[in-house]
């Protein structure tokens, strides 16, 4: 039985989720240089608020949906005005602090809220599988793997095609020569910072469909998205990308081809994606897919 | 009383955590989040050292030590080749790496279930499974590190690794060999975290991965940077006042599964606070030259 095609298809799942998570982490880090420790409890938040309204209040689809957006954004605005804006000017350690005190207040709020059990956005329906070609996949699989293709390509494009993105990169690239030239840094990353934390919040909904919500699950997103950010390169949103998958890929294929007999057990599949960290740390500290200094 | 003492007991043992952490943190800026991971690395040993092997007290202690400090020159390793916001997230994977393997590792760690049964200590024919014996047993040894801490606080090797975090260049102008100064710290701050570990280990008499979280890191930061990263009294005092603050919790009538979240609650928004206070002069400048 071969089961390469099935773990190919597996990794472009998680690597979907992933970067959906990092790109925007990425994206924050191009503009603020900052690490912003809260983004996985941001996915995980935003994953229970749409809970919230979904399961708990049984609305619809698409009114739980706009009502997530709107309280994501809200939020992000908020999140940006207190925790990270009154730190950017003086030491990076700040706003690094700061987030990672915003992280644990989510953590705790969500446990207070909706307590420590494990909950599902799934039904069961959604667990139905379809074979395609010896390769099982559920619908909702097909949706992350077909909307992380849509909405990274809709990022390619505003940030390569647009008068937008144009600012968005001159100012990651030189923010004293950007802001010189009249570009507003406090506009543009309050609007690329509520992106980043929508495409948070989506994958985190994505990552309730698919298996199931934690109130820790921030922690563990947080940290798997610096994986892919230290493939990638700090702020180099396509390396960044480009990590996600090669990060999905390397976990699946650690717990499912067998070394010569003796294969990886499930539960270390974290511990091999941070050892990979690690390995690039020490190895290409500047990260996989960076040529000189450009940053997108 | 008993319930007194036992708070003793745990602020003997953040003492030496604390005071341990703002050795490399406060002095030399080096935001090693993987400190709570040589705490892990500490309270393991002595948990496999006391059970499987019967070690006495003394050998668990500097085995925990030893292990623990040669665990931090591996993050030295890797880490102090890399920039500051790569150092963090560099250590943040060891401590990650380290929580996974605690977790995973089920035939020496026995995973999620942790180590139970670990031996109070025994020597000098004193009853160390008396609680009031046991504070005086850690609050000595805190006493006894604070001492060691404190003086190596009013050495050059300190005043070194301050120089460093405020200018790297400028001290390597000055013939400071600043990659040895930095490990020399993280040994240093480590294998205290060890010791300290290694109480916990025997006074809680059982560990299990969920004690050694990230959750834990940020109570060690939130304490540091409370009392003022690098100052030494601000350290002591805020390990006291942190520590005992959120007990008054455990008498208002609250299901534990509310208490834990409250407690985390409470000292990320201390956390915040302290940050938000003092953002202006909290972490020196990195000076140009």
């Amino acid at each position: 039985m071969d089961i390469l095609p099935q773990l190919l298809v597996n990794a472009l799942i998680t690597g979907s989720i992933y970067a959906l998570a990092s790109s925007g982490l990425s994206l924050t880090y191009g503009l603020l240089r900052i690490l912003n420790f809260a983004h996985g409890h941001f996915m995980m938040a935003g994953a229970y608020v749409f809970y919230f309204f979904v399961v708990e209040h049984e609305l619809a689809l698409f009114p739980a949906a706009l009502l997530t957006i709107i309280a994501g954004a809200i939020f992000s605005f908020l999140a940006l005005k207190i925790f990270i804006f009154p730190f950017t000017a003086f030491s990076f350690f700040l706003a690094f602090v700061t987030t990672i005190a915003l992280g644990t207040l989510l953590e705790s709020a969500v446990s207070i809220v909706f307590g420590v059990n494990v909950k599902s956005l799934s039904t069961g329906a959604s667990f139905e599988s379809i074979e395609i070609g010896g390769v099982y996949i559920t619908p909702v699989q097909i949706i992350i793997i077909a909307s992380a293709i849509i909405l990274l390509s809709l990022l390619a494009c505003v940030i390569h095609k647009t008068p937008f993105g144009r600012r968005v990169r001159a100012l990651s690239e030189s923010e004293h020569a950007a802001q010189a030239l009249g570009m507003s840094k406090n506009k543009i990353s309050t609007l690329c910072f509520t992106v980043a934390t929508l495409f948070a919040i989506y994958a985190g909904v994505m990552v309730g469909y698919e298996t199931n919500l934690q109130p820790t699950m921030g922690n563990a997103y947080t940290i798997k998205a610096f994986a892919a950010m230290i493939l990638g390169g700090l702020g180099n949103i396509w390396g960044t990308i480009a990590g996600s998958y090669l990060l999905g890929l390397i976990e699946n294929l650690s717990i499912g081809l067998d070394f010569g007999g003796y294969s990886l057990p499930a539960g270390y599949k974290d511990a091999f994606a941070f050892l990979i960290i690690l390995l690039v740390l020490l190895f290409r500290p500047q990260g996989l897919f960076v040529r000189g200094g450009r940053k997108f | 009383m008993e319930y007194v003492i036992h708070l003793c007991i745990l602020i003997s043992i953040y003492l030496i955590l604390t005071q341990s952490f703002n050795i490399s943190f406060g002095l030399g800026l080096l935001f090693n989040l993987a400190h709570v991971a040589s705490y892990a690395i500490g309270a393991y040993a002595t948990a496999l050292f006391a059970t499987e092997l019967g070690a006495n007290f003394f050998e668990c202690v500097v085995v925990s030590m030893l292990l623990s400090g040669l665990f931090s020159l591996l993050i030295g390793g890797i880490s102090l080749r890399l920039e500051q916001d790569y150092f963090a997230v560099g250590t943040l994977a060891f401590s990650a790496l380290v929580s996974a393997l605690l977790i995973n590792w089920k035939s020496l760690t026995r995973g999620v279930l942790g180590i139970p049964g670990i031996p109070r200590p025994e020597f000098l024919s004193i009853d160390f499974y008396n609680n009031l014996n046991f504070l005086f047993l850690s609050g000595s040894l805190a006493i006894f590190v604070l001492i060691i801490l404190y003086l190596l606080f009013q050495t050059p090797f300190a005043r070194a690794l301050k120089a460093q975090a405020e200018s790297e260049s400028a001290t390597k102008a000055l013939a400071c060999n600043t990659a040895l100064i930095c490990n020399v710290s993280f040994f240093i701050s480590s294998a205290f975290a060890g010791l300290a570990g290694s109480l916990y280990a025997y006074y809680i008499n059982y560990i299990d991965p969920s004690s050694f979280s990230l959750t834990e890191m940020v109570f060690i930061l939130t304490i540091t940077v409370t009392g003022r990263p690098g100052s030494f009294i601000g350290c002591i005092l805020a390990t006291f006042f942190l520590v005992l603050l959120p007990e008054p919790l455990r008498f208002i009538d609250m299901s534990p599964g509310i208490l834990g979240p409250m407690r985390q609650a409470l000292y990320a928004t201390i956390l915040f606070v302290v940050v938000y206070i003092n953002r202006r002069n909290i972490f020196p400048v990195k000076r140009s030259v």
